[in-house]
């Protein structure tokens, strides 16, 4: 029974069409992904280790192609019918009277069905091999073939998640008869995906959110996540732990749903499907069969009003007819409370940076509720745009309907205008949840305008174009699927498409809102508000056109083929509509060429492979003056006049050039910043232009006579930059209405400029260029004879005078020499008292300050109104900070610590001499759980780090070659965890360490180059930040803190404000080198020298009750040591280490459980496994090999383990065999 | 008013002659449209009621060019196809209400009075408030010439209403029919022989698209007077039967074929004469 059943079933599936057409369109994507990734595509590239054919990589794939949208649908549509098909067919009464057993039905069609998923999943196999054997694939991406990377994850994700998904969908479809079921539990899947991924803002959640994705996809990326590329390359999926579960308890969720199918299927009682409301008295017959026949006499006579202004009621009462049979279906509201659930969900893990939360301000609950909501609001306008106008003919009513005295116009636009409604009703929903998520956190700073702009405002706007779009399509393709199919192509696809492609023309980008800028508390929507209208204008014609023709063709009666309908299309084509689609035309037109002007006349639309091309065509073209002697700059003098309104600025000034090399120089190179106009650019000595590359800006002054070692010279400059019209997809953030920020990148520069060439390997091959290392070598004394910040001045003196609106303060570095107001103008003159690196800011914006001092340093914060919450905290954090570098390393050089809050359209913050831009978006508006110790301070911790760099930076700056950055990030963060602890204490550092180490595993599995030891490292910030952090905190651990800080002092004294040749790391680590004593000197080359990697573990440990009331705890731990190399390939290499051995107890504090240290120090660990056997004075909990996760290991949680009971009473203490005793008093 | 059709042809993609240039004339009054299923008549009843255009030929009512000006048609049409269904879960009242604001009837007092009294009419007032989904077959037909006589058609146009109805349904259903005015023009489509004879002033029989016969029910059975003849035979016989007389129609009658065939004269002995009825007429008219 089942075989036949099973076998007929797949039959009739491999004689359709549509089967191969879901292989091929399963083929097709992998194979363009694929290729995208081999760099087969033309698009520019980024160097990556990993190759396209590793088993993890073909897991990214399948996963991504078979869990997402796409996938989602295409299982729907093969599974979830394979029983409803009957129903809708009315196939059933045929089928279930015959001797069929349930089992063979149900197993039959569910096993088929499955079978033909499968064939069309392995589309993605097939397309991916089909992408390896693609000529002209880089030997490099490829490595050998080996079936079992193809295999091993297809059995692990697309069978599995098959089951689960096709149980789920079958069983909801075949109970409820409705597809719809399916595409609910479809989004819901999603939204579980969604909320899984988003509670991996904080650490603590990861096996959570492992188990909890019904894909295994974050089980997967847990196990695999600090993989080097090495690994990454040659390791099979690893199929245990938390992976293992993942699966197991999912396909036991798919198993119990199927069983459940089982037995709640029913042919005989199956003539109804189940509904959640069973409708009362549904069969209650009247007995009307006697009632007498009225005379027709007794219907009154009707007047009928056929004018325009009744056809608008009919269009509104349509209307509200639509929106009620959409809003009142409960799969609906199903969806709707999934959405507000996970809309919770994901707004508890606001905004997360290192586990700490921000305040549920209104842009963020906008970002994540127009994000949860945006994508299946597409999804349900592209189903109710078919659902809509397919309504009559579904339900059999369209000749009656047809053949009413309706206006042509009325039925798309009441079916358009309730699309258009839902969407309203959503985004209310959206608000609703946004303000019940404040009010629920105790936040009532309820901007409820920006609710409305945002939601009722751009969405509403976008949203609507799309529901008229699905529309039209839905009319004019006549057939409901093809209609959904090309609609998601268009409205889904076509996007990533343009991703993948780099086509970025937003002309050609359905429905696309020109550059857009995040929304900031402090800029609003700034300037995109003016280019979204234009954008969208273009749009609306376009959909006007679209709407105009599906009126046309609308089918109203039984007219069928595409030729009857344009005929009747054709003769309706008259008066009104045709002044429609003129209107149309020509507000698609005329925006459009409005918006080609704008984008690619006035600015140019520069694609990422158009700059390479640049990017190799300057380096081709100026290499070879890299070598030329330059002068350098000595002195700066700016006026700035920003010009807010019209986000510009008028830069006039002046540097001084000194010759400080030992030859004279005949000729100057000057690089422009290509979008600043230049009005003047004078040297004081008489020259010639000889070379103006405008599309590099790059220019060559020849000096009539050559300037001698130590002369000087004046370079006067007069720029200006004011934006025209507006980009294709940038918005330019650097002058906006308020929150103006820009560095001196936009002012000219002096000589060859290496910042500008290409550095990707495989882009540098493709033009021809040689090699390029990423930085300079360490020992390389031409490098070191700039610094990494400015290749063309050591020291300078800085003055500058600013102006801006009067309601704005504009600040740069120096202190204020005066203020004034001029023709409507607030002029600000800043002047520095010493040399500072050439590097510095201009800001503007409407400030508060915010006042305070440490001993003669004045302390300012300059913020936006409303943003105080952490202003205390960021000035604790500027006291304590110069309170512990002031003691332990050097003197301030400035008189003066400014915060200058910016708008996050960078979330960074920078340190420039006496002044620290700081953006909006990383802690302004961080809520700090102060009651909870191990909650992270961030403001405060971005504050001693920022401060740290006017040591670390301004005093100690390092050549531009390797290991730079460790003298001024890696010493800035350890300063910061310095500070941090004192504050906090050390068991706040735990979970910041915790976030580091992760940060550093993660950064170098996707290291696209080389990893560098530490002392090597060329500007990776997982290595300078993250390894920098775990490496210092380490190393002040092993030699101590004052040891430390007094070398770190020797060094700064030595090398502060040093001229060329600069300082590097080697230099830097014999001072540290130094001060470490013999026994510790191999943790330096451990640490600094190489990449060291632990696998610490504590394989057994119990412990027992001494006669003396002690504690004695036995210890088994095991320890392996290895070295890797750049790409990440491990080497075994004995221990021989000093490596922390503790034990912890806990107390009660403030009726909490805490945890104490009851012993901790540092154990010679010189074989692979040891025993320890140690007695402590109060009761074990955990103990474990370096429990602090000091040393780099991938595994830091099996460092340590919870001790277990063994209350008895231990006889001999000291009966441990080869172990070491230790009691600690 | 007079519906006037002229030359009227339609071929479907698929190569299917739906109409074969008919031509006819229909005035007040009910008018039966008679024919096997297929014969072309859903095709006739929708070209005249808007759904559909025809490849050539002309439909008028009275000034009214009904292929050109629909908006027009619809304004005055009533109409009930022959396979049709409602929006689930809405009753009976609601969906009336929802026609009547279609046709265009805005006082929403007005509309109560004429929905209320249609639903009167079809004896569907005490059911108003179910879902029409649940109601069965009769009072479904009943609904569907409710929401046809909204509005004041000029033009009513019922498609096959009575198939599948019980012998008290139908008989309700032709009272209703039967009821509607003498003044306007109302078009039973129907392949059912006793509703036209019932009901039908005039009538037309068709098949495959084209007119076989047109004229008074009454009439055309007067004409065919004498010229039936029927005779009980075996199975064995009737292929015989068939190549020798013209049988127009086939019945089992006790084990036994009863044949009628068209004769001018008594073919011979064993025939005996029968008193026509209608359905000789059509059986005659669409095997000729």
């Amino acid at each position: 029974m089942f075989k036949q059943l099973f076998l007929f079933e797949l039959k009739l599936w491999f004689k359709k069409p549509s089967t191969y057409i879901f292989f091929l369109v399963f083929f097709g994507l992998s194979m363009l992904i694929t290729a995208a990734m081999a760099g087969l595509l033309g698009t520019s590239t980024a160097d990556s280790m990993a190759i396209i054919n590793s088993a993890s990589a073909i897991a990214g794939i399948i996963n991504s192609l078979n869990t997402d949208i796409i996938g989602a649908i295409i299982l729907i549509t093969i599974i979830a019918p394979a029983v409803y098909k009957d129903f809708q067919y009315n196939m059933h009464p045929l089928l279930f009277t015959k001797p069929i057993s349930k089992s063979g039905y149900l197993f039959g069609r569910f096993t088929a069905s499955f079978l033909v998923a499968m064939f069309v999943l392995s589309g993605t196999i097939f397309g991916h091999m089909a992408a390896c054997v693609l000529p002209g694939i880089e030997s490099e991406k490829l490595g050998t073939f080996s079936l079992m990377n193809y295999i091993q994850p297809f059995l692990l994700f697309a069978v599995p998640n098959t089951l689960l998904v096709g149980a789920i969908f079958f069983s909801l479809v075949t109970f409820s008869r409705n597809m719809i079921a399916g595409y609910v539990g479809c989004i819901a899947l999603i939204l579980i995906k969604g909320i899984a991924s988003s509670l991996l803002g904080d650490m603590d959640n990861q096996t959570i959110a492992a188990m909890l994705e019904p894909f295994g996809e974050q089980a997967m990326d847990k196990l695999t996540k600090y993989w080097s590329p090495a690994e990454q390359n040659t390791l099979l999926i690893p199929f245990e732990g938390v992976l293992l579960y993942n699966r197991l308890l999912w396909l036991g969720i798919a198993g119990a749903i199927t069983l459940y199918t089982y037995f709640r299927f029913r042919f005989s009682q199956f003539n109804e499907p189940v509904s959640l409301f069973r409708r009362k008295n549904k069969k209650e017959m009247l007995s009307i069969a006697s009632a007498p026949v009225n005379s027709l006499a007794d219907v009154p006579k009707a007047t009928q009003n056929f004018t325009r202004k009744f056809s608008f009621y009919q269009t509104y009462f349509l209307a509200k007819f639509e929106f009620n049979k959409i809003v009142k279906s409960i799969f609906f509201l199903i969806i709707i409370g999934l959405s507000i659930l996970s809309f919770a969900a994901v707004s508890s893990q606001l905004g997360l940076i290192y586990g700490t939360s921000t305040y549920p301000v209104t842009y963020q609950m906008l970002q994540i509720g127009g994000g949860i909501f945006q994508f299946f609001m597409i999804i349900l306008i592209v189903f109710y745009a078919g659902i809509v106008v397919w309504r009559e003919r579904d339900s059999k009513i369209d000749e009656l309907i047809g053949v009413a005295p309706l206006a042509p116009w009325v039925s798309f636009a009441s079916k358009l205008i309730a699309l258009v409604l839902i969407q309203v009703a959503l985004l209310f929903v959206i608000m609703l949840t946004g303000i019940f998520i404040q009010m629920y956190n105790g936040y009532y700073n309820i901007e409820i305008l920006q609710y409305i702009k945002e939601l009722f405002g751009f969405k509403l706007i976008s949203l609507s174009l799309i529901c008229a779009f699905a529309m039209a399509v839905q009319v004019i393709i006549n057939n409901k699927y093809v209609g959904y199919f090309i609609a998601v192509l268009i409205l889904i696809l076509l996007p990533i498409a343009f991703t993948l492609l780099e086509w970025n023309n937003q002309l050609f980008l359905f429905n696309s809102g020109g550059p857009r800028l995040p929304y900031s508390d402090m800029n609003g929507y700034g300037h995109s508000i003016y280019p979204f209208i234009i954008f969208k204008t273009y749009w609306l014609g376009f959909v006007i056109i679209l709407v105009v023709l599906s009126n046309l063709l609308w089918v109203r009666g039984k007219e069928k083929g595409f030729k009857n309908r344009l005929r009747i299309a054709k003769s309706q084509f008259t008066g009104n509509a045709k002044l429609a689609l003129s209107l149309g035309v020509l507000i698609f037109l005329s925006t459009g060429i409005f918006i080609y002007y704008n984008t690619s006349i006035l600015n140019k639309n520069i694609s990422s492979k158009k700059t390479e091309e640049m990017q190799a065509d300057f380096e081709k073209k100026h290499k070879r003056y890299s070598k030329n002697p330059q002068p350098r700059i000595t002195s700066v003098n700016w006026s700035v006049d920003i010009f807010p309104e019209e986000r510009g600025a008028k830069m006039k000034g002046y540097y001084i050039l000194n010759n400080k090399t030992n030859k004279a120089i005949d000729s100057v190179f000057i690089n422009l910043y290509p979008e600043v106009n230049v009005s003047e650019l004078k040297l004081s000595v008489a020259n010639t232009l000889l070379l103006d590359d405008k599309d590099n800006g790059f220019r060559i002054y020849k000096l009539s006579t050559s300037l001698h070692p130590g002369d000087s010279i004046r370079l006067d400059m007069n720029l200006d930059y004011f934006p025209k019209g507006f980009k294709n997809s940038s918005a330019g953030t650097a002058i906006v209405y308020n929150g103006t920020f820009f560095n001196n990148m936009f002012l000219p520069s002096i000589g060859y400029s290496e910042n500008g060439e290409l550095t990707d390997g495989s882009a540098r091959k493709k033009y021809g260029l040689g090699k390029k290392e990423r930085m300079a070598d360490v020992n390389d004394s031409q490098a070191r004879m700039n610094n990494y910040i400015s290749s063309d001045a050591d020291w300078i003196n800085f003055e500058c005078t600013l102006s801006t609106s009067t309601d704005q303060i504009a600040i740069a570095p120096g202190y204020l020499q005066k203020e004034w107001q001029q023709d409507n103008r607030r002029y600000f003159h800043y002047k520095m008292d010493c040399p500072i690196l050439n590097f510095y800011a201009f800001l503007s914006a409407r400030y508060e300050v915010k006042h305070d001092k440490w001993n003669n340093i004045a302390i300012e914060v300059y913020y936006h109104k409303g943003h105080e919450y952490n202003l205390d905290k960021m000035i604790n954090g500027v006291k304590k900070s110069l309170d512990y570098y002031t003691k332990n390393f050097s003197p301030y050089q400035h008189k003066q610590v400014r915060i200058i809050e910016f708008p996050r359209y960078a979330t960074f913050a920078q340190s420039f001499p006496n002044t620290i831009p700081f953006s909006e978006g990383i802690g302004f508006i961080a809520k700090v759980d102060t009651a909870n110790p191990e909650s992270i301070d961030y403001p405060f911790y971005v504050t001693a780090h920022e401060v740290a760099h006017q040591w670390w930076a301004h005093q100690v700056i390092g050549g531009n070659v390797q290991g730079s950055t460790i003298m001024s990030e890696t010493m800035s963060q350890y300063s910061a965890l310095m500070v941090m602890e004192k504050e906090f204490g050390k068991k706040a550092m735990k979970k910041f360490l915790k976030y580091e180490m992760s940060q550093y595993l993660k950064g170098r599995a996707s290291e696209g180059k080389k990893e560098r030891p530490l002392m090597l490292v060329e500007n990776q910030q997982y290595i300078h930040y993250n390894k920098g952090s775990i490496v210092m905190y380490a190393l002040r651990d092993y030699i101590g803190e004052d040891t430390l800080n007094a070398a770190l002092a020797k060094y700064i004294k030595k090398v502060a404000y040093q001229e060329p040749p600069y300082t590097n790391s080697i230099e830097f680590l014999n001072y540290i080198t130094a001060a470490t004593p013999d026994s510790l000197k191999y943790i330096i080359t451990d640490m600094f020298a190489t990449i060291t990697l632990y696998e610490n573990k504590t394989s057994k440990c119990s412990y027992t009750k001494t006669k003396d009331g002690k504690y004695l705890v036995k210890v088994s731990i095991e320890s392996k040591k290895m070295k890797a190399d750049s790409i990440g390939k491990l080497k075994d290499i004995v221990v021989n280490d000093w490596i922390d051995i503790g034990i912890f107890g806990s107390e009660q504090v403030n009726g909490k459980k805490e945890e104490t240290e009851l012993y901790l120090q540092k154990r010679m660990i010189n074989k692979e496994k040891m025993e320890f056997e140690i007695i402590v004075n109060e009761e074990p909990e955990k103990v474990g090999i370096d429990p602090y996760n000091k040393l780099i290991d991938r595994t830091p949680d099996n460092n340590t383990r919870s001790l277990k009971g063994g209350n008895k009473e231990s006889a001999a203490a000291n009966e441990g065999g080869g172990g070491v005793t230790i009691e600690v008093k | 008013m007079k519906l006037i059709i002229n030359n009227l042809s339609k071929t479907y993609s698929n190569g299917l002659k739906a109409l074969d240039n008919i031509s006819m004339e229909i005035g007040s009054g009910m008018f039966g449209l008679l024919g096997p299923n297929g014969a072309g008549k859903s095709s006739l009843m929708r070209t005249i009621a808007t759904l559909q255009e025809p490849d050539s030929g002309t439909v008028t009512l009275g000034d009214i060019d009904v292929i050109k000006q629909k908006a027009e048609v619809r304004k005055v049409l009533g109409y009930l196809p022959q396979d049709f269904g409602f929006y689930p879960k809405v009753s009976a009242a609601d969906m009336l209400d929802h026609f009547a604001i279609l046709k265009g009837i805005d006082s929403a007092k007005e509309r109560k009075e004429i929905c209320d009294a249609l639903l009167n009419q079809t004896n569907l007032y005490e059911a108003r408030k179910r879902n029409i989904g649940d109601y069965s077959g009769g009072m479904r037909q009943r609904f569907g010439i409710a929401q046809a006589l909204l509005g004041n058609p000029k033009l009513v146009i019922v498609d096959e209403p009575t198939a599948g109805l019980d012998p008290m349904e139908r008989n309700r259903f032709h009272n209703l029919l039967s009821e509607i005015g003498e003044h306007i023009i109302v078009i039973l489509s129907t392949h059912i022989v006793e509703d036209v004879r019932n009901l039908c002033s005039n009538m037309v029989i068709m098949n495959q698209g084209r007119i076989l016969l047109s004229g008074k029910p009454a009439q055309t059975i007067s004409d065919m007077n004498g010229k039936v003849w029927m005779k009980l035979i075996d199975k064995e016989q009737l292929s015989e039967h068939k190549t020798n007389y013209k049988v127009i129609s086939t019945k089992v009658v006790e084990g036994k074929i009863q044949v009628h065939v068209f004769h001018p004269t008594q073919p011979d002995s064993s025939f005996t004469p029968v008193t026509s009825d209608l359905e000789d007429v059509y059986f005659a008219t669409i095997t000729n």
